[in-house]
């Protein structure tokens, strides 16, 4: 019998008031792991009232003995890597190697966070008129929530929780539906050390669970991760309903060759940075735009690494690349190649209908490279979320940023190239709220914000670095004269 | 042939590695050179958990693990010295090849402890 997960709410494991359940599969082997809850509005509201109950009792809590329970979690968390690894896999169907690293960006979050003693600290001055003093105080705001994707199960929740309760909130963690197992095992860890009941929840669900965070008049602030469309609707209703939001939505990033770059490791970097994840994740490399003589060299070494790419199950230590969440997602981009097919791009890798022995019914899509593609043509404008790669051709520097910023989206942009001047000018021109020079991931450490520009992101606040201490905290003016 | 073509595989094979000569010098009464193999691999499923992040998922070529299979069943001087050279040119071919300094110095080091006992 399938087991069916249970929501965590003030410490203890309870079951859902939802009847309803969503199968969480295995996409390599599509093995039926468990059954994840729908959970309902009262569900939601179990949760938000044992947060706010812990609140006050929480909030006092000395703010390093808040940061020494996340020490411990570390620990923790170092102890069950490869365990949180594997699970990861199973779950999302990225290899093992993808998994440790996910682990290790939720663990430099978890760092961050113990360093909130010290980034909590306010600022103040002496005699702003005469006698009176003024000086800001950082104060936790109360419940927040964080409503989170399946690409990074376990990272993209490390993002936000940590600091938040560090910072003296309560929380409330909505994984994915598709991702539930790995913030399951997490909170088995959190549960080690003996948090205050309520100060961290745990709810499972889809549409209606984040629909009831979003409305739930208890919680003051949601995160979000997840596409644009969605992060659009998570900002307009979080904020309809008085709270402070930051949703970081979708994302077509582009990627820039010049024709003095390194062709060589240029190429390897950019093989990660569009079939890492099988480029199910909102920093992946979508368009290479090779400049002048750069794009024949780059299509033919891009198509030399990616067909050698070893596509296989993620717990096989050999496997370069994984599948995608789900047999729809698979479905839906070889439904995206093929029009990219039919509005003329040339197919020069092809990684529709890959079998891989063993794991036949997998949702595996190989590594897919299109040539010629055209700035109008769908492919080039629409987030695919897969392993695709559109290869397009500018005969300048200046037209490649023209063609970048021509996007809707501006989550992330890269240049590789050996002239400072063209990587000083991609920095200063183009409109992507995190910029990579040689890099194709550019995806920001637990100290800085993640970028996030245009239909990528809706808010005023990034998730990580100060910004998330900025987001988890409300500034409070204290004004005194003693006489 | 490259069937070491990823950090974690690498890694995992290093690890593998070291596990194996410590059961072969447990095997051998060394009790010391055991210990050894056993710090190394401690070592290296430390470097494995802390540097593995994007810019080491470059693909990796040119390793295949067929080219480094000690003979773990000749525990005479002889023998040990043979697996010992074994190890050491696994380590040294490997360990440019891995873009992560820590990780790459991680490796060199066991290369050179294999080595002085070859």
């Amino acid at each position: 019998m399938t087991r069916k997960l249970k929501n965590y709410i003030g410490g203890a494991w309870v079951d859902s008031a939802g009847t309803e359940v969503i199968p969480v599969h295995n996409p390599a082997t599509c093995e039926v792991l468990a059954e994840c809850p729908e959970s309902t509005y009262a569900d939601v509201d179990n949760a938000v009232k044992a947060a706010q109950a812990a609140f006050e009792e929480w909030r006092s809590t000395p703010v390093l003995s808040r940061a020494q329970y996340m020490y411990h979690f570390k620990g923790l968390l170092e102890e069950r890597f490869e365990d949180i690894a594997k699970v990861m896999v199973q779950e999302n169907g990225k290899t093992i190697d993808e998994a440790r690293g996910e682990a290790r960006r939720g663990i430099e979050s978890v760092d961050f966070a113990i360093g909130v003693p010290l980034l909590m600290r306010s600022d103040g001055v002496e005699d702003i008129s005469s006698g009176i003093d003024e000086t800001t105080l950082r104060q936790p705001a109360g419940v927040f929530a964080a409503i989170t994707p399946f690409n990074f199960p376990m990272m993209v929740p490390l993002w936000f929780l940590p600091t938040a309760i560090v910072c003296g909130n309560t929380f409330i963690v909505k994984p994915s539906p598709q991702t539930p197992l790995s913030m399951e095992l997490i909170f088995e860890l959190l549960e080690e050390l003996d948090l205050p009941e309520g100060v961290i929840n745990l709810v499972h669900g889809g549409v209606q669970a984040s629909m009831s965070v979003m409305e739930h008049p208890g919680i003051v602030g949601v995160s979000f991760v997840g596409s644009s469309p969605v992060a659009k609707i998570v900002y307009e209703t979080c904020t309809k309903h008085g709270k402070r939001v930051q949703a970081q939505g979708g994302a077509k990033n582009y990627i820039a060759v010049m024709p003095d770059a390194n062709m060589e490791a240029s190429v390897k970097n950019i093989m990660g940075a569009a079939f890492g994840c099988a480029g199910q994740r909102c920093l992946a490399a979508a368009v290479a735009v090779g400049v002048g003589d750069a794009y024949d060299t780059m299509k033919n070494e891009l198509v030399r690494y990616a067909q050698n790419l070893k596509v296989g199950y993620g717990l096989d230590e050999k496997s370069q690349m994984g599948t995608v969440i789900s047999h729809a997602a698979r479905e839906r981009i070889e439904t995206m190649i093929q029009k990219g097919v039919e509005e003329g791009a040339e197919v020069l890798l092809d990684g529709r209908k890959v079998k891989i022995e063993g794991y036949e019914d997998g949702s595996f899509v190989g590594p897919t490279i299109l040539g010629d593609v055209k700035p109008g043509m769908q492919i080039a404008k629409d987030e695919v979320f897969g392993p695709v790669l559109s290869l397009m051709k500018a005969n300048t520097f200046e037209e490649a940023v023209a063609l970048i910023n021509n996007s809707r989206y501006g989550n992330a942009a890269s240049i590789f190239t050996n002239s400072g001047k063209h990587a000083r000018e991609f920095k200063y021109a183009v409109k992507a709220g995190n910029i990579g020079v040689n890099i194709g991931v550019a995806a920001p450490s637990a100290s800085f914000p993640f970028g996030g520009q245009k239909e990528s992101f809706y808010g005023d606040l990034h998730g990580q670095g100060m910004d998330s201490i900025e987001f988890f905290t409300e500034r409070k003016i204290v004004i005194e004269r003693w006489t | 042939m490259s069937s070491l073509n990823t950090f974690g595989a690498v890694l995992s094979f290093a690890i593998q590695l070291e596990a194996d000569f410590a059961a072969y010098y447990h095997q051998a009464g060394n009790a010391a050179r055991a210990s050894d193999a056993e710090k190394r691999k401690s070592k290296l499923e430390r470097v494995r958990r802390e540097n593995v992040v994007e810019i080491t998922l470059e693909p990796i070529e040119g390793l295949d693990e067929a080219d480094y299979v000690p003979n773990f069943n000749d525990t005479s001087a002889a023998g040990q010295a043979a697996v010992e050279r074994i190890a050491a040119q696994f380590y040294q071919e490997v360990a440019p090849k891995i873009n992560v300094k820590q990780a790459e110095r991680a490796l060199e080091r066991c290369g050179q402890e294999h080595a002085a006992l070859a």
